[in-house]
């Protein structure tokens, strides 16, 4: 019961709801899944990280991961990620990008923006369950993430 | 010597000339004194006045003066009273002056026309050699091919050589004498009076200009002017080279008109290999995502449902969760081959026997639990891709591993063979082998030789040996016995000093 309570707080930026839920179900199964955001594309993921829009209200501290798809409505997640590096006040934030693209254009450009991890999704369930649980504990529990993100 | 000896030549001459004054004055004298013998009155002062002229002609002023002065001197002493003395009587001085007067005249006369001669002959050897000299050159500009014609300042002909009737059609007598621009309807690339500005300027122009022919057909040359100028630095003649490149253009332009069409159909297949590139970054993303929420679903209602199901619908669970992996192979293999087509070769040297160890030991943990006799031979280096070759020789052994699995004792050998330009590579088994009837089927997408439960794999393997191995320029091919072992054979050329 330790680990949960250094759980930090994970952002996840995905719009395929049944991934949403098969991620959610995995970080559950390990007891990760209580302080996970969930945003649907790349302009409201933006808009929890400048806490603006909806998210206007909350109390404006960097979640301790974000896991970002590519492929995204509205904004894309390259552009994410390039948005989040340039920012001074986001880019220390670690990245992870979690998405069904082996492509290695996407890799080389996720990689030139600086991001932090690059995991394909696996299409067997266990190795994508087994794929989130260890993301989810080395970013959100074993990583000691940069100061100002919320541990909880 | 040649000093001496020039002076002598000279001193001769001069003896010669004054000789002569000597000489013909006293056969005027002969002859005078002959005629005064016979009476025939007066015809001293015409002998001696011819004498005089002729001694002018011959020997020049000085030898003349010589005569004049003897001929007064004979005249005087033979002729006038008191004859046989050298006195000059009162009465005689007016006829003597006239006479020295007369005999000077002739003298002066003679003297300047023989100058005049003189000048003239020297003038017409000299305009010989000139123009023999130049008949010389007009004929050596007539043995070449290249077409060389001159024309005055004003582009009339003066000259038009073989290489210039050859390539024009138009013979020198048709030329000389004609407008050069109007004769051949030359069209300049430039304004001409930039090149005649630039031809003063520098003496020479270079261009390209088109010509008719006589039988009206159009020629492209290479045309070169040289300006000519006289002493007096005026500019007097063009002499123009022309070379008939028409046929270089042509190609030129043929050529040119390839890379247009090459650049046009090369943007189209990059047009097509981005189309390629986006339907396989489609598959890539957009396929494998359902096909996870299908696999992790069906896989989250068998923890919930195992219990309640009945022992076939657990079956059907097993089955779809079996399916779901397969295309997931499936897709992955296919996107690793579409990959070969869309990444570019990398060569640099790679050691055959290093990648073979490699890939046994990537396919190590297949073969557990198996009794496989390795047998590799010695294997060269050679030029090529390092990633694809090892791609190569893994899918090769993984395939024999694989078909020798019902073999209580497989062999597996690596191997290389020497032949002419090539180095062939082969992987040989003992395994289950095949029908060389199906052998053209081996090594399509999607083809498979043996039913998927006997064998598992996705077809794709050898597919994608063949497409490496082509784009290193080499074969693949393959001979098998059905329960006999098979073996793979792939080539690549030799690299160079090998």
């Amino acid at each position: 019961m330790e680990t949960i309570n250094k759980l930090g707080r994970i952002l996840m930026v995905e719009d395929d709801p049944k991934d949403v839920e098969l991620t959610l179900t995995a970080l559950e199964e390990f007891n990760l899944a209580n302080e996970v955001i969930v945003t649907r594309d790349g302009a409201q993921a933006l808009d929890y990280l400048y806490c603006r829009g909806e998210y206007a209200t909350r109390s404006c501290d960097n979640p301790a991961v974000m896991l970002l798809d590519l492929k995204l409505p509205k904004v894309d997640g390259l552009e994410v990620l390039k948005q989040v590096k340039s920012d001074e006040k986001l880019q220390l934030i670690p990245v992870v990008v979690l998405t069904s693209s082996k492509e290695e254009k996407d890799m080389v450009a996720s990689y030139k923006l600086g991001v932090n991890a690059y995991v394909v999704k696996p299409v067997d369930f266990h190795e994508f369950v087994n794929a989130i649980k260890e993301l989810g504990v080395f970013w959100a529990v074993i990583n000691e993430p940069p100061p100002g993100s919320v541990r909880k | 010597m040649d000093g001496s000896s020039l002076q002598q030549r000279t001193a001769q001459a001069h003896l010669l000339r004054y000789g002569l004054a000597v000489v013909s004055l006293s056969i005027a004298l002969g002859l005078a004194l002959l005629a005064h013998n016979y009476n025939f009155r007066n015809v001293e002062v015409p002998v001696f006045l011819l004498a005089v002229a002729l001694t002018a002609w011959y020997g020049g002023s000085g030898p003349a003066i010589v005569a004049l002065l003897l001929s007064i001197a004979f005249f005087d002493y033979f002729f006038t009273e008191p004859r046989y003395t050298l006195y000059v009587t009162a009465a005689d001085l007016p006829y003597l002056l006239v006479f020295t007067a007369f005999a000077l005249l002739v003298a002066w006369f003679s003297a300047v026309r023989r100058r005049v001669e003189r000048e003239l002959r020297q003038a017409r050897d000299h305009l010989q050699i000139e123009v023999s000299e130049r008949t010389q050159q007009a004929n050596l500009l007539n043995l070449t091919h290249d077409t060389i014609f001159v024309r005055d300042m004003s582009n009339v002909i003066t000259y038009w050589n073989r290489g210039a009737q050859e390539l024009y059609g138009w013979t020198a007598e048709d030329a000389v004498g004609k407008s050069s621009l109007q004769l051949l309807q030359t069209i300049f690339p430039v304004p001409i009076d930039d090149i005649r500005a630039e031809l003063l300027r520098t003496g020479r122009w270079e261009g390209e200009l088109r010509k008719t022919r006589a039988d009206g057909s159009q020629v492209v040359v290479a045309s070169r002017w040289s300006l000519r100028r006289d002493e007096q630095q005026r500019a007097v003649a063009i002499l123009e080279t022309n070379n008939d490149i028409t046929e270089r253009k042509r190609r030129e332009q043929e050529i040119q008109g390839l890379n247009v069409e090459l650049a046009k159909r090369s943007a189209e297949l990059e047009a097509i290999n981005k189309e390629l590139e986006a339907f396989a970054y489609s598959i890539s993303h957009d396929l494998r995502a359902p096909l996870r929420h299908m696999s992790g679903f069906t896989e989250l209602l068998q923890k919930r449902a195992t219990a309640a199901l009945d022992e076939k619908s657990n079956r059907y669970i097993a089955m779809i969760l079996d399916s779901a992996k397969r295309m997931g192979d499936l897709i992955d293999d296919l996107l690793a081959f579409s990959r070969i087509g869309r990444t570019e070769t990398q060569k640099t040297s790679v050691s055959l026997a290093q990648l073979a160890r490699e890939a046994v030991a990537e396919v190590r943990q297949d073969t557990q639990g198996r009794n496989i006799a390795w047998k590799i031979g010695a294997l060269p280096d050679f030029s090529g891709d390092r990633a694809m070759l090892r791609l190569v020789l893994v899918n090769l052994i993984s395939n024999a591993i694989k078909f020798t699995r019902t073999r209580e004792h497989a062999e597996i050998e690596i191997g290389c063979l020497d032949e002419n330009n090539d180095l062939i590579v082969f992987v040989r088994d003992n395994g289950v082998g095949f029908d060389m009837k199906y052998v053209n089927k081996l090594f399509g997408v999607f083809q498979r030789l043996h039913q998927s439960d006997a064998f598992e794999g996705t077809g794709i393997g050898l597919a994608t040996v063949q497409r490496i191995i082509h784009r290193h320029g080499g074969k693949v091919w393959a001979d098998g016995v059905v329960d006999g072992g098979a073996s793979f054979y792939f080539s690549v050329p030799k690299p160079q000093g090998y």
